[in-house]
């Protein structure tokens, strides 16, 4: 059963469809368990948009798809069946509009476009080793993998050899349930980018995850080209990796695009991963990511965020605990200096005991149709007993009519342990700004220098120096564009 | 403090351009040797015709808190002249840290009456950052952090922000480096002090020696120690004021802020002022101290 025969059924609500004049194409998705009654649920605008990546997928790849990728498939276009677009009255969307999304006319980024640029050569520094995934499709001749440890993988899921490597991820993949926009992904990854971690494995240097969009529309073009990216990163029992994931487009030129992105980071027992992610993304384009983790017992994952890019940008973080003594760190800075909203919806769920979790997260709004969102949920579950949770969230607001909207919220049922929450929106602290003006230095030079150390609070959270200072210079820029680029530190 | 500790060597520091600043360089030991300034040599204190040069004149002046309206100073007058050193003490409440704040020109205070004189300028007239360029300096009674900021980039800013007023090109992080790492030494503190942010974590006696640094790093004509002992214990007190003692020069002057007698052994004043009820009720030399320690302020007051 695909997507365009249920389409095809949806002025008539009653008939169920049948299958029997369409030989059943192997690419597609396969029948469903529920009944086809639940078609009267289906959003159609979902299910267009799913018919439309279904085909754009079908039609681009030749060979059928590696189990992992077939049994995401399936999930996800099954959930799609009941999920409709999110509307203001969602909670999780009460802050949020999607309508530029929603009301544009959605176009899946064609490969074949993006091969003939093989040739771009260099785009931006990088780390090694690294992966360019442009437009949602990874490109090997840009890509460079030096000396990796053996049995570490990093590659798409479709040239994976080993068998082992190949159950595990199947296990793993789409184990968890995200909302529309995962679902989504779901559907029109062209393909899954598996970085696994053997037992015991240490990989020393950081795994550099560059996303390019190339394809992008105008402003005033109505269509919006979407793209699907989607990593799954598996570290077994004692591993460790960094990874610097890094998302960049539109070339100064406010392009609108949309990427659809999601990440799962999966942690064995003590299994270490640091996680620093880049959002730069062009100023028209829309920009929604998940990122799910699943922490075994005694894992530490470390996420570094700065989000400065998008128009709509949403940031969707979901660490589920499934063993005891987990560490978990989520430093995240959100910046809006034009008609940007920026978006952090993350969760925290713990079953386990003793589990220590530290979420900061800061936002800059400096522009007076700038937005920032925060919603901030910690669930410390019955048998999540000396649990150690914090979490403080703290926002500047630059201009008159700047918002902000922040929704901490920690429910906890265990009954011995130790949690706590802040929020504080302000302006500068005039005490601050006065110390500067006292020692000569006049109060525009003292507001950009106090603006840029507050961002600088989660900008020296990343544990690799070449992105710190390059984020460091990023921020710069935008909050100060009059500012020449500062080569020494 | 006319008379001034003799063993002057006119030593030309290669690490300073010229500056109007009179505060001297003394980066190996306390013994005062003069920087030779452009425009008048150390020794004649530009006293040509034998009277003290003014340096400051608060003639009654009048302040009362923004928020409340409610006043604190009640007709302040004070002359200090340079080379001087003043003390003003009095109980708490009676309005020193505010005469002090007013000065600087802190925005919680609103001026009802009187002026301010500094070097022939209206004072009253100049923005907080027109008066630190000037060469008034306050050392804050509790200085505020400023995570995120680091002491040598806040230091580098306040030195180029000078060096722009005076139109010298300005250092840039490593030729900075250079000029600062020897002052260190005068406020007895190690070079990682440098990288660490503005005040963050610091002790009561780091924040004060802070202080005392950048003092000695910008330079001023008149600097208000506000309550410079405050929470600081002997040792540290003593480091602070041999820094202060180093930098005193014929041509500048300082104005402490104190409760205690303990500062003033250490840094000796010419006058000691005692304030009351937002005034200044008597003026007299070190002789007042001895008798604040023997009878308190009861002694002193209405007198």
């Amino acid at each position: 059963m695909s997507f365009s025969t249920l389409n095809s059924y949806l002025p008539k609500l009653c008939t169920p469809p049948r299958s029997r004049n369409r030989p059943p194409r192997t690419a597609r998705t396969k029948v469903f368990a529920q009944p086809p009654i639940l078609a009267i649920l289906s959003d159609p605008h979902v299910l267009r948009l799913a018919e439309t990546l279904e085909d754009s997928i079908a039609s681009t790849s030749s060979a059928s798809p590696p189990p992992p990728l077939q049994k995401l498939r399936d999930i996800s276009s099954q959930s799609l069946l009941s999920t409709p677009w999110p509307s203001r009255k969602d909670e999780p969307f009460r802050f949020t509009d999607t309508s530029f999304i929603k009301n544009s006319d959605v176009q899946p980024v064609n490969p074949l476009s993006t091969q003939s640029l093989s040739s771009l050569g260099v785009l931006g520094d990088a780390l090694l080793p690294n992966l360019a995934i442009i437009d949602g499709y990874l490109l090997d001749s840009l890509s460079e993998l030096s000396e990796l440890p053996d049995g570490v993988f990093v590659g798409a899921v479709s040239r994976l050899n080993s068998e082992d490597i190949m159950e595990r991820v199947s296990k793993y993949v789409s184990s968890f349930q995200g909302d529309l926009f995962w679902s989504l992904n779901g559907v029109g990854a062209p393909d899954v980018i598996v970085v696994y971690v053997p037992e015991g494995c240490k990989v020393e240097s950081p795994l550099h995850l560059r996303f390019f969009s190339l394809n992008g529309s105008d402003k005033d073009s109505k269509t919006l080209p979407i793209s699907n990216p989607r990593v799954l990163v598996l570290v077994e029992k004692g591993g460790e990796i960094g990874i610097v994931e890094e998302y960049t487009g539109g070339d100064g030129n406010d392009a609108c695009y949309w990427t659809n992105s999601v990440m799962e980071i999966v942690l064995g027992d003590g299994a270490k991963v640091s996680h620093s992610y880049i959002q730069k993304q062009s100023f028209g384009a829309a920009h929604v990511k998940w990122t799910s983790v699943r922490q075994e017992s005694t894992s530490i994952y470390e996420l570094t965020e700065v989000s400065t890019g998008g128009k709509l940008s949403r940031h969707n973080v979901h660490v589920q605990q499934v063993g005891s003594d987990t560490v978990t760190e989520l430093s995240t800075f959100h910046l809006a200096i034009g008609d940007q909203l920026q978006d952090l919806h993350s969760k925290l769920v713990l079953d386990h005991p003793r589990g220590v979790s530290r979420q900061l997260h800061k936002c800059i709004v400096a522009h007076s149709l700038g937005q920032a969102v925060f919603d901030g949920n910690v669930q410390v579950n019955r048998d999540a007993q000396q649990t150690d949770a914090g979490q403080l969230t703290r926002s500047l607001l630059l201009e008159p009519r700047a918002t902000v909207n922040v929704k901490p919220n920690l429910q906890i049922i265990a009954d011995d342990v130790k949690c706590s929450h802040g929020a504080a929106i302000s302006d500068l602290e005039e005490n601050q700004l006065f110390y500067f003006r006292a020692r000569g230095i006049d109060a525009e030079a003292a507001r950009k220098a106090l603006i840029f150390s507050f961002a600088a609070e989660v900008v020296e959270r990343f544990p690799n120096s070449a992105v710190r200072k390059s984020v460091a210079s990023l921020i710069r820029r935008l909050l100060d564009p009059s500012l020449p680029s500062r080569e020494e530190e | 403090m006319a008379l001034f500790t003799p063993s002057f060597s006119f030593k030309i520091s290669a690490s300073s351009s010229p500056r109007r600043c009179r505060f001297v360089n003394s980066p190996r030991s306390f013994t005062p040797r003069a920087a030779v300034a452009v425009e008048t040599p150390s020794f004649s204190s530009a006293d040509r015709d034998g009277a003290p040069k003014l340096l400051l004149e608060v003639k009654d002046l009048s302040a009362v808190i923004v928020e409340s309206k409610q006043p604190i100073l009640k007709g302040v007058n004070l002359t200090v002249n340079e080379g001087e050193v003043h003390a003003v003490m009095g109980k708490n409440g009676s309005g020193k840290s505010t005469f002090a704040k007013v000065l600087v020109g802190h925005p919680d205070y609103e001026i009802t009456g009187g002026s301010i004189t500094y070097k022939g300028q209206d004072l009253l007239e100049m923005e907080p950052e027109e008066r630190a360029l000037a060469g008034l300096f306050m050392s804050f009674q509790s200085p505020v952090e400023i995570p995120g900021v680091s002491n040598i980039d806040f230091l580098n800013m306040a030195y180029n922000a000078r060096r722009r007023k005076l139109g010298l090109p300005e250092l840039g992080p490593i030729e900075f480096y250079g000029y600062v790492a020897p002052k260190l030494e005068i406020v007895n503190m190690k070079i990682d002090f440098l990288n660490r942010n503005v005040n963050e974590g610091f002790s009561g006696g780091e924040r004060k020696r802070n202080e005392i640094l950048q003092l000695a790093v910008l330079g001023a004509e008149l600097a208000i120690l506000d309550e410079i002992d405050s929470g600081l214990d002997v040792d540290a007190l003593r480091d602070v004021a041999k820094a202060v003692n180093g930098l005193l020069t014929p041509n500048n002057s300082v104005l402490m802020i104190t409760h205690y007698l303990r500062l003033l052994e250490f840094i000796k004043p010419t006058y000691i002022h005692i304030m009351e009820n937002g005034r200044i009720v008597k003026t007299g030399d070190i002789s007042i101290a001895e008798i604040l320690e023997r009878e308190g302020y009861k002694a002193i007051s209405g007198t």
